[in-house]
């Protein structure tokens, strides 16, 4: 079994208290415990404080550009769909400039676990306004508070397509462990949204504010329960966040939905030469 | 023999299947075929043209008389009767119209007959090919089998519907006109392929061994997609139609990285959301091939007319500065043979491969023997250049500095190794830098890979003629190559010489292998189908040639023999459009 200094690359540079440390401990955690190794996972690295994981977290992996990561993740995991496809993103990053993308990926079900680092800000450019700040939320590029209402990520997902959605929170690094491992023993899009303060830039929403504002899931929440899902996921209108998985259902992924992707990966499968068969299309 | 056969109609009744449909049938009987379609980018309404000329020698361009013109409305007759000889045959309906020009008429009722036979109107298509296959002496029973094969798939009705229609316009037209202009009958050649510039990039791609491509619908490029899509069961490619064009190189890019050969088409303006990705591969140095079929722009522009306006962004596509190749195939064969090319250039230089077409190349068919194509494909030795499944050495070492610029490149899997395919500098071991050393190194070993490429892989232009005995010296590259060898072919009948100078591997450029061309006291006349002479800058910017002289054409029409013929004999410095352009100001 792999260890932890196994996924150990170089020391973070994250501020000092700030919500990575813990995700990127959860992610490690969630790897050794689902029995991977770093040469057994593709990792995929949004841009952010977020993506600069890829450096400090040993995998075969992409840092991709800002926003893409999504398709890159996709493309992979279509060239070797055996292997364990992991993708770290941020909120700016999957919500904002790779929203599109992000929508897309819940409708196709491609099978990987997209972690999403929610913060509210752009840290690594100074905190700007991130797509999940709550409306009024005051930042350098919205002196005067942001206009627009914040992105629900949960509901997105749930509404577009992902068979697997999940929340965790940063300061609760054994719960947010549990739900990134789940999530990869999950055949689907996996999205567990983790919210974390970022101690240097966004005063509002600090580890005081979510502690008095989140709660674990019961017994009594059902997951396959689409509607009850959707209402859970709504609670961020009246800044409750529940933690947990709100949503879980089984749906054919979409390699699966792939024929010749059945019997072996697109990388490893034999050179197709019968070259005449084609021809006849042109005579 | 060179005859042209054209049919012109209300868009959205089939035209287009009915021009293919004839084309293959004449490349059966052994004869070359080159076609042009005129389409307005609209699915119904507007006017659609399908133009074929055919051979028994290679054809590469028009001429400018039509031979038989079918006019399944007035309106083809009158935007194409300027075109039309005393021999040309006109084949109308007499109810829609009278010809007021002497040419031979052969009136079809095609209405009178849908009504008979209680046909929908797209059948007046395959009542007109009928007719003119009487004209032309063909025999109808290859036709016949040629619809089995067409539409067998929609099942017996339709086949026989198309049968009895096809029939009704022959025998009414062969009752009518015994004095057939041609007869079309099998020649001595071997069997010919009828394919696109867009087909042969597909057909090269899967002999190339692309295992993926991506692409978001966008003409003139899309029947890449289409094709591709459809060969998915029996070739093992997996096709993605992504939700855009940012989406279908980042996927592509990702497929890459998992170690299959990957490509993604698309035209300028798809092009345009793609660029910053393709610095990506630049930086990450991922293979990846994109085939790039041009347009007239800027912005949607003219949707289904050619253009090479998108050279130069091509060339500057990608923010910093890396290595791309860029390839210009100039007919079919050559996007066949550059293809193939591509993909592995793209795998051994580890970096991004343009396959650079026109709308004219991409959509336009033209015959190829089938002997060339095996021939390619038992030649084609797939190169993948310095990628591995297992590293040669441990600890692995993703970037590491090599004298020809180019690292070991591991596919990811490989047990007890990692590394990062990084957007960030980085170091000789994948992880991110800000450090000038070695911000220096990766750069320079990047760099390194353009002198390498240009000592190994670097095609010179192709000279078609003599440059010693000509005089003039056309310079030019893609499709205007077909244009420009027929206008060295109408020349020679009058005993003129003019020699073509075709490039193919348009960048980077080898100036020592290609300013000795260029040394001779001649005329040498640039042709483009762009505003700005942007072949001719780029030739200037990588190798100091200048050429003065230019032939340019921007209003999305393809550059014709006529025109290039009226400027050798003028002796101007400008022509073509340009000329109405200075008029105007």
């Amino acid at each position: 079994m792999s260890k932890i200094d196994d996924f150990d690359g170089y020391t973070p540079t994250w501020c000092p208290g700030c919500g990575d440390w813990g995700i990127g401990i959860a992610i490690k955690s969630a790897l050794i415990k689902s029995n991977l190794t770093p040469s057994k996972a593709m990792i995929i690295f949004g841009i952010g404080c977020s993506g600069n994981m890829n450096d400090f977290l040993n995998a075969y992996a992409m840092h991709s550009l800002h926003g893409r990561s999504l398709p890159n993740a996709i493309g992979a995991k279509i060239a070797q769909h055996s292997a364990t496809v992991l993708v770290i993103v941020g909120d700016g990053d999957c919500y904002g400039e790779g929203g599109n993308h992000f929508i897309h990926a819940c409708r196709g079900n491609h099978d990987m676990t997209v972690v999403v680092h929610d913060n509210g800000v752009y840290g690594l450019t100074t905190g700007q306004v991130a797509p999940t700040a709550d409306k009024g939320y005051k930042s350098k590029s919205t002196p005067s508070g942001i206009i627009e209402v914040p992105i629900n990520p949960l509901a997105l997902a749930i509404s577009q397509g992902a068979t697997f959605v999940a929340q965790g929170f940063a300061g609760d690094i054994n719960h947010a462990t549990t739900l990134i491992q789940r999530a990869m023993e999950h055949k689907g899009f996996s999205l567990v949204n983790i919210l974390q303060p970022c101690v240097t830039f966004n005063k509002v929403n600090t580890y005081q504010y979510y502690l008095s504002r989140v709660y674990k899931l019961g017994e009594d929440h059902s997951p396959t329960d689409k509607r009850a899902a959707l209402e859970k996921a709504m609670e961020a209108e009246i800044e409750k966040f529940p933690l947990g998985v709100l949503y879980q259902k089984s749906r054919p992924v979409f390699t699966d939905s792939i024929p010749q992707l059945a019997s072996t990966t697109l990388l490893q499968k034999s050179r197709f030469t019968r070259i005449d068969e084609l021809l006849a299309d042109f005579v | 023999m060179k005859y042209t056969w054209k049919i012109g109609g209300e868009a959205g009744f089939g035209i287009l299947t009915t021009g293919t449909l004839f084309a293959r049938f004449v490349a059966q009987l052994g004869y070359h075929v080159f076609d042009y379609i005129e389409y307005p980018s609209l699915i119904r309404g507007g006017h659609n043209a399908y133009e074929i000329v055919f051979s028994d020698k290679k054809v590469r361009a028009f001429k400018s008389t039509v031979d038989c013109l079918i006019c399944l409305n007035k309106e083809t007759f009158d935007l194409h009767k300027h075109r039309l000889t005393k021999d040309s045959v006109v084949i109308y309906d007499p109810k829609d119209f009278t010809p007021d020009k002497g040419s031979v008429l052969c009136g079809v009722p095609f209405r009178e007959i849908l009504q008979k036979l209680q046909g929908q109107s797209v059948m007046k298509n395959t009542i007109a090919m009928g007719a003119s296959l009487a004209v032309l002496g063909a025999d109808l029973s290859l036709f016949i089998s040629m619809l089995e094969k067409q539409f067998g798939a929609k099942g017996q009705k339709v086949v026989d519907i198309n049968k009895t229609f096809a029939a009704e316009g022959y025998e009414y037209a062969r009752k009518q006109f015994q004095n057939k202009t041609v007869s079309l009958i099998k020649t001595e050649l071997s069997t010919q392929l009828v394919m696109t510039g867009n087909d042969a990039f597909s057909l090269a791609s899967i002999i190339a061994d692309c295992r993926f491509y991506s692409a978001y619908p966008m003409t003139p490029s899309s029947t890449v997609l289409t094709t591709l899509a459809g060969w998915q069961e029996k070739t093992g490619i997996v096709v993605r139609h992504a939700e855009d064009e940012i989406s279908v190189i980042n996927s592509a890019l990702g497929a890459s990285f998992g170690g299959v050969r990957a490509s993604v088409g698309t035209s300028g303006g798809g092009f345009s959301l793609m660029v910053e990705s393709l610095s990506f591969a630049g930086v990450a140095e991922l293979p990846i091939v994109v085939f790039l079929a041009q347009r007239q722009g800027p912005a949607t522009g003219l949707p289904t007319w050619t253009s090479q306006g998108d050279l130069l962004f091509a060339v500057h596509a990608g923010h910093g500065e890396f290595m791309k190749i860029i390839l210009a195939p100039g007919d079919v064969e050559e996007m066949l043979e550059l293809t193939t090319k591509a993909y592995n250039l793209s795998d051994i230089y580890q970096t991004p491969v343009i396959v650079l077409s026109d709308m004219l190349l991409s959509e336009a068919h033209e015959t190829v023997s089938k002997q060339f194509v095996d021939d390619l494909n038992a030649c084609y030795k797939l190169d993948r250049g310095k990628t591995v499944d297992k590293p040669t050495h441990l600890p692995y070492v993703r970037y590491k500095p090599e004298s020809d610029g180019i690292s070991e490149r591991l596919l990811p899997g490989a047990d007890g190794s990692y590394y990062q395919a990084n957007s960030y500098e980085h170091k000789a071991d994948s992880h991110t830098t800000e450090s000038a050393e070695d911000t220096l190194e990766q750069v320079g070993k990047r760099h390194q890979k353009i002198q390498t490429y240009l000592a190994n892989h670097f095609d010179p232009p192709t000279v078609y003629g003599d440059l010693d005995k000509s005089e003039a010296v056309l310079v030019s590259h893609g499709s205007n190559k077909r244009i420009i060898l027929e206008t060295i072919q109408e020349l020679e009948k009058e005993g003129r010489s003019v020699t073509y100078i075709h490039f193919t591997h348009l960048y980077p450029l080898d100036e020592k292998k290609i300013k000795p061309l260029f040394e001779n006291v001649k005329r040498y006349i640039l042709v483009e189908q762009d505003l700005n002479a942007q072949f001719g800058k780029l030739l200037r910017m990588e190798t100091g040639v200048h050429i003065a002289e230019q032939i340019l054409r921007f209003d999305g029409r393809p550059i014709t023999v006529e025109q290039i013929i009226a400027h050798i004999n003028e002796k101007k410095a400008m022509s073509g459009v340009v000329e109405k352009l200075q008029k105007l100001q």
